[in-house]
């Protein structure tokens, strides 16, 4: 009995838990000490981290079809190829039906790593290109420049995935990334500055680089169109304790100081927006009536004022909360939009809109499409339809339509009268017979 | 134009003796139902065409009121006889009226 209680509330936790259960790819369990700060920042917010080494033979992320994780996180830059039943394409896969992955490289990093940047619409640059900056490196940079440091100005303006403050300069030491201008899902988290290019620190620069100046993305995120999130970062020492606890000292240019590094926010803020603590929102109710009634309806007349209204909630601090802003669009489309307003911001995380129906009468719905960076992308439809007026509805006995009213009768009578005089007529004279 | 206006004086003379009594009635209806569609296209142009309905069926109903007229005026005009064999005057002035009634069912039901 005992034991079956037991195994109930295990069974209970385990599934309240599914949502925190991540796997940890290293490619040597070293990294577990080395990114320690890292790692319990995520055990401290609740997340079950299973580290495995990225070559281990036994990998799974699903079993019997059921994902065993939401999150992963690859911290394995020197694998060569991954165990088990691991790969490029089941890690896209996971991302496809929604799971979520952190990713650090670095220089060395293999073809793999390559391949899902590149299915996830980031480009690494060619292996041993690191990015280096003779401008902004660090004190502690061993000569080649590549430990170069980034000002948080160069940070995306996205407060939902970089957090509200960020004003510690920031440490890197990896490869670059470039984005495909095309791809408006792909998010350029943070870039290099202009003075940096990306190439193999250890050759003479022949060739133009590939990423150059500002066009350097150093931590790059995708949301995709299922929400699922990707953190891509060309630095896996930007996650390490080291890069959390060093000072830091710019040798040139305006000699930034700083007894620490903007790192560990950074890291700590990007894995929360990554593994969806922030920046979630959802549809709590949607309610839509004529003005003036209480009842909601699924039919409308024409010209029919209309009052529709959404509650939206968003996700902080592991409670869903009523969301804040300003630009929540709503639109009643019959194909293409007829209206499109602002709604109007009330208590509660609630949105109001008031507006006519237009005079077209059909199938339309009332849609909202929110799609802001940083937050998943909310949609909704509701679906309703417009009728014409009734019948008894029209207006009657329209002063100017008179003169119509008239003609119609007096050719009523008219016809009338023209029958009488048509059939009682008689020919006074045969003549027209005879002719 | 010499030639044009000896011809309207002869046209009207022919007009006024040829033409049985029966016709020039037909016709003195049919200018009546022009002069009314007449005026109220001009009343439309004037006031605009808000009840659109309103306007539409007093318009149609005295353009069809013209055409039935004009048709009833071909099947008894006595010089088309040939065409209409076997179909007496009095056939066709009944099916002038039907078609009246069915005309003015509709125009009733549209007027608004």
């Amino acid at each position: 009995m005992n034991i079956y209680l037991l195994f109930g509330i295990v069974l209970c936790c385990s599934a309240a838990q599914a949502e925190q259960e991540t796997l940890v790819l290293v490619d040597n369990l070293n990294v577990r000490e080395t990114h320690s700060q890292f790692f319990k920042s995520l055990q401290d917010r609740g997340y079950t981290l299973t580290y495995k080494l990225a070559d281990d033979a036994n990998l799974v992320l699903a079993k019997y079809g059921q994902y065993l994780y939401k999150n992963l996180i690859i911290f394995a830059p020197s694998v060569i190829e991954f165990g088990g039943q691991i790969d490029a394409e089941a890690i896209t896969k996971f991302i496809d039906d929604g799971g979520n992955l952190l990713m650090a490289g670095n220089s060395v990093a293999g073809d793999v790593y390559r391949e899902i940047a590149s299915e996830c619409g980031f480009e690494m640059d060619e292996e041993s290109a690191a990015v280096i900056d003779h401008f902004n490196y660090d004190a502690n940079d061993d000569g080649e420049h590549t430990r170069i440091v980034v000002s948080p100005k160069n940070l995306i303006n996205s407060p939902t995935i970089v957090g509200p403050q960020n004003l510690q300069p920031l440490l890197f030491e990896g490869t670059g990334l470039i984005l495909d201008k095309d791809n408006n899902l792909v998010l350029p988290i943070l870039t290099a500055d202009s003075t940096a290019y990306s190439y193999n620190p250890k050759s003479q620069v022949k060739e133009y680089p590939h990423a150059v100046g500002r066009k350097t993305v150093l931590i790059a995120a995708l949301q995709a169109r299922n929400n699922a999130r990707i953190v891509f970062s060309g630095s896996l020492f930007f996650f390490s304790d080291e890069a959390f606890n060093s000072a830091i000292s710019k040798v040139h240019g305006d000699k930034v100081k700083s007894s620490k590094s903007g790192n560990k926010d950074l890291a700590v803020h990007l894995s929360q927006w990554a593994f969806g603590e922030r920046g979630r929102l959802r549809v709590r109710s949607v309610r839509h009536h004529r003005q003036g009634e209480k009842e909601s309806t699924t039919t409308y007349t024409i010209t029919d004022t209309v009052v529709y209204r959404i509650e939206i909630e968003e996700l902080k601090n592991g409670k869903w909360q009523p969301f804040d802003a300003n630009d929540v669009q709503l639109e009643f489309v019959r194909i293409d939009p007829f209206i499109r307003t602002t709604l109007k911001r009330q208590p509660n995380g609630a949105y109001e809109a008031v507006f006519k129906v237009p005079d077209v009468w059909g199938v339309y719905q009332f849609k909202i499409d929110y799609d802001r960076v940083g937050y998943t992308r909310l949609y909704h439809s509701t679906q309703v339809s417009v009728r014409p007026l009734q019948h008894t509805q029209y207006e009657r006995f329209i002063p100017s339509a008179y003169p119509y009213y008239v003609s119609a009768f007096s050719m009523m009578v008219g016809v009338f009268l023209f029958s009488f005089v048509f059939l009682y007529y008689k020919e006074d004279t045969p003549k027209t017979k005879s002719e | 134009m010499t030639s044009l206006m000896s011809v309207i004086p002869k046209l009207y003379q022919e007009y006024t003796s040829k033409t049985p009594k029966k016709l020039k009635i037909i016709d003195a209806y049919l200018l009546y139902i022009f002069l009314t569609a007449v005026i109220q296209f001009v009343y439309c142009c004037l006031v605009g065409t808000f009840p659109f309905n309103s306007f539409l069926s007093g318009f149609i109903s005295t353009v069809s009121s013209f055409v039935l007229a004009v048709c009833l005026r071909l099947q008894v005009n006595p010089d088309n006889k040939n065409e209409f064999q076997g179909l007496s005057a009095e056939r066709g002035f009944a099916d002038f009226i039907f078609a009246h009634l069915v005309l003015h069912i509709v125009v009733i039901n549209f007027i608004g």
